[in-house]
């Protein structure tokens, strides 16, 4: 029988504190990921994975890989700034791995499609093309006509 | 341990309180001192900026060229995983008036936006439309408060997220003074724009700018003398939004008018 | 409504609508507040000397370690991610007052529950002594298998214990003044950045601490059918008073500065404290819950008020001031959030019933502590004269 002295107690709750510690400082040393920078103090894999994120649009320059006679077609266009995929939809939903999944149809064709950009609004820049439901030539066509009846969407001058 | 025992036991009791306060009120100070200190070079982080410097990316707006249509809010929202009603870019209308300021946002200007009301029309003196996003401050508050290290400021100025680190606290999202950062309701995250961190180490530019068709977004290297960014930035009247916040935002505003906020 | 910039409508940014620190993030800084001022009233014991607070010092030490065992809680609840917490332990960021939330208050909990054991372990040897069976287990293991009391222990013990009690104030400060510079140094919300905010979250924690211990000293007592200690109350209710004072008055220093300087703070703080807080911090917050108070804790102090007047009266004014710092927490947290980003509109609050961050969480888990105090006081004698050798 272990003689009890004045600091037992202290004794036992020093080596119970100690213990406590080291099974801290093992499961710190587990659980802290292993690509931790200290320098910078992030997780240094974090930078590749957002980087490897997948890509859904391609832009334009992706579009010319298989329909480079339209992209150079519509360059010329007044719409020629545009992006395809705007109207025409991602590259992601259109292609994957290189191959065709579904078409890249132009899904809305109404003329909302176009009033997104051209309805008249007093806060858009003046000299970029605005229309009011009453443009002169328009006013036997207004009601559920769609634009693309009679204005190519990728060269809509009139 | 006796002898640890006994010679605490020698001490006065008042000058062994008061060498403990004293000890710890000192082990306070440094420990501020420390946090300030670690405060005023981590946010600016020592080791990225030793990374690399090869480039500087900024974000240059015209907010004369904006026409509001909101493409660039679908596309972002498209190439990212945008949840409903959180955005990572949006566009806002000003309708300056003699009697004040109107703002407005709808749907974070996602579907474009529908004519004023006649009242506002009829003051209305100048009326102008302003995409926002992040800003990828050069001295970013959201990353100096996040308590873990899940949001940070890479090599090349972005500022990014680690979803898979980030606790969902918050505090990031209080401190952005620019309301660029949400918690994405999906995932439990905090998120935000990254200027499409994904696609320009690819060669691209952010899903946003592709979208642009008048050119009111424009992204690039202010490394590059060439670059569209460079010659803005050097030539045009321009400014950041909340200068007096000094995060030292990288999006620069083209001739921003002073109300806009 | 009063806009700030001029504003023709109320504007918020898309990503403001929603408020991302409900009311889970008001109570967290009230318990922690509350840890801290029971803590400094076994201090004014302890260290202070103060001989009318000797009775009560056991009391608040445990009422504090209650308080302290739910501290966590509400921001488990809170947390987008709850299982990713002990990154605050891997990887705490310095570089943000809340990376140090881990290790402080885990080193908190460690310092109160070594105080408590100090004191109580003659009791926890004289219970493993005279009970058998799992009652004896459970006593044993909380002796650390040590069942004689040893002479020269009870020298060291109160060394130690004073020890703890004395670097137990300013670490108690620690852990709640850290809370007061999270909210303090976000420069971007108008009506939290202010270098004044660790100070004053501190001294509202005291009270609200204290103004608690009051409270749940006068149930307990009446409860038991005890007496109540009328000179004890007196000078308890006269440290609250000048606590509340001071706490008081940094509030209100704030808002006179940002009002005499009239630039930034103020534009929006102006419309702020105008219309969406006018009625929970003009009204409620600061002529009810502060100036009723002041009145009432101050008669009782200058005044020869005594016995059960002077008791109902502490206990209403302790009761308002308990209201008066969660209301507090409530104008900060909240009222800072319902500030946009956009500086041309406020965010409307959405109270949740139900729900992970609703009333009914909010109230249970404040509701826990007392609960724990009372089946810790089932076991162990709660006042000082009690615990006999």
């Amino acid at each position: 029988m272990k003689k009890i002295t004045a600091l037992t107690h202290l004794y036992r709750l020093g080596a119970l504190f100690i213990a406590f510690i080291i099974v801290f400082l093992l499961v710190r040393q587990w659980a802290t990921p292993s690509d931790w920078n200290y320098e910078v103090w992030y997780r240094g894999d974090s930078l590749t994975e957002v980087g490897n994120l997948p890509l859904t649009h391609g832009g334009n320059e992706s579009c010319q890989v298989c329909h480079a006679d339209v992209v150079k077609k519509v360059s010329k266009l007044r719409h020629k700034n545009l992006s395809c995929e705007s109207c025409h939809g991602p590259l992601a939903t259109h292609v994957r791995g290189e191959k065709k999944i579904a078409d890249a149809i132009v899904i809305n064709q109404s003329r909302g499609q176009c009033l997104n950009c051209h309805a008249e609004l007093v806060s858009k820049p003046q000299g970029f093309p605005q229309f009011t439901d009453e443009v002169e030539k328009h006013t036997t066509l207004i009601e559920g006509e769609v634009c693309l009846k009679c204005h190519d969407a990728h060269d809509p001058t009139p | 341990m006796k002898k640890i025992a006994a010679d605490f036991d020698e001490l006065d009791s008042v000058s062994r309180r008061k060498f403990l306060q004293y000890a710890m009120s000192g082990a306070a100070t440094i420990l501020m001192v420390q946090m300030s200190g670690a405060a005023a070079t981590q946010g600016r982080g020592k080791g990225w900026k030793q990374m690399s410097t090869k480039h500087q990316y900024a974000y240059v707006i015209d907010i004369n060229k904006c026409i509001g249509w909101g493409g660039c809010v679908r596309a972002c929202g498209q190439e990212n995983d945008v949840p409903e009603g959180v955005f990572r870019t949006w566009v806002e209308r000003y309708v300056l008036t003699e009697d004040g300021v109107y703002v407005d946002s709808p749907k974070g200007g996602s579907e474009g936006f529908e004519p004023v009301s006649a009242e506002i029309q009829k003051k209305a003196k100048r009326s102008f439309f302003v995409p926002k996003m992040c800003n990828h401050c050069e001295n970013p508050p959201c990353v100096q408060v996040c308590p873990v290290g899940a949001t940070y400021k890479s090599p090349e100025g972005f500022v990014l997220v680690d979803h898979d680190y980030c606790l969902g606290c918050a505090y990031c999202v209080q401190a952005c003074p620019y309301g660029a950062r949400f918690i994405n309701t999906e995932k439990h995250v905090s998120d935000k724009c990254t200027w499409c961190y994904h696609r320009v180490k690819k060669g691209k530019q952010p899903a946003c700018v592709e979208a642009c068709p008048t050119g009111a977004r424009i992204f690039g290297d202010l490394m590059d003398p060439e670059s569209d960014v460079s010659l803005i930035f050097n030539d045009s009247q321009w400014m950041v939004l909340k200068p007096d916040m000094y995060t030292s935002p990288m999006c620069f505003y083209v001739e921003l008018p002073r109300e806009v906020v | 409504m009063d806009l700030p910039h001029g504003a023709l409508v109320n504007y918020i940014f898309p990503n403001n609508e929603i408020v991302w620190w409900s009311i889970l993030i008001v109570i967290y800084p009230y318990i922690t507040g509350l840890i801290a001022g029971a803590f400094v009233v076994s201090g004014f014991s302890h260290i202070f000397k103060i001989k009318e607070f000797k009775p009560i010092a056991n009391f608040a030490l445990i009422a504090a370690f209650s308080f302290g065992l739910f501290a966590a809680v509400p921001l488990l609840f809170h947390l987008g991610q709850p299982q990713r917490a002990f990154e605050i332990y891997f990887t705490p960021h310095l570089t943000s007052a809340m990376s140090i939330f881990g290790y402080i208050y885990s080193s908190y909990l460690i310092l109160l529950m070594l105080e408590i054991w100090l004191i109580y372990r003659p009791y926890f040897i004289q219970q493993a002594n005279s009970t058998t069976g799992l009652q004896r287990s459970i006593w044993y293991i909380l002796t650390l298998g040590v069942t004689t009391y040893h002479q020269d222990s009870a020298k060291i013990d109160q060394k130690l214990i004073l020890f703890l009690a004395g670097i137990g104030i300013p670490w108690a400060f620690v852990l709640h003044g850290y809370v007061g510079f999270v909210f303090g140094s976000v420069k971007a919300i108008a009506w939290w950045a202010s270098p004044l905010q660790p100070v004053v979250f501190l001294l509202s924690a005291i009270v609200s601490g204290m103004a608690m211990l009051m409270v749940m000293y006068t149930f307990v007592k009446w409860r038991s059918n005890a007496p109540y200690d009328y000179p004890m109350i007196k000078k308890f209710i006269a440290f609250l008073w000048g606590i509340f004072i001071l706490a008081f008055v940094l509030e209100i220093l704030e808002v006179l500065f940002a009002r005499y300087e009239s630039g930034h703070h103020w534009e929006i703080i102006e419309p702020l404290l105008n219309g969406p807080l006018f009625g929970s911090y003009v009204i409620t917050q600061v002529l009810v819950l502060s100036v009723i108070p002041v009145i009432l804790l101050g008669y009782v102090t200058l005044s020869n008020s005594k016995d059960k007047n002077m008791l109902y009266l502490a206990n209403l004014g302790s009761f308002m001031l308990v209201l008066q710092v969660l209301f507090m927490r409530f104008n900060v947290v909240v009222g800072g959030q319902l500030i946009s980003k956009s500086e041309r509109g406020f965010v409307d609050y959405h109270w949740e019933i139900f729900g992970g961050e609703g009333v009914l969480v909010s109230a249970t888990i404040l509701a826990a502590p007392f609960v724990t105090f009372y089946l810790i006081s089932r076991f162990i004698p709660i006042f000082e004269n009690s615990v006999q050798r």
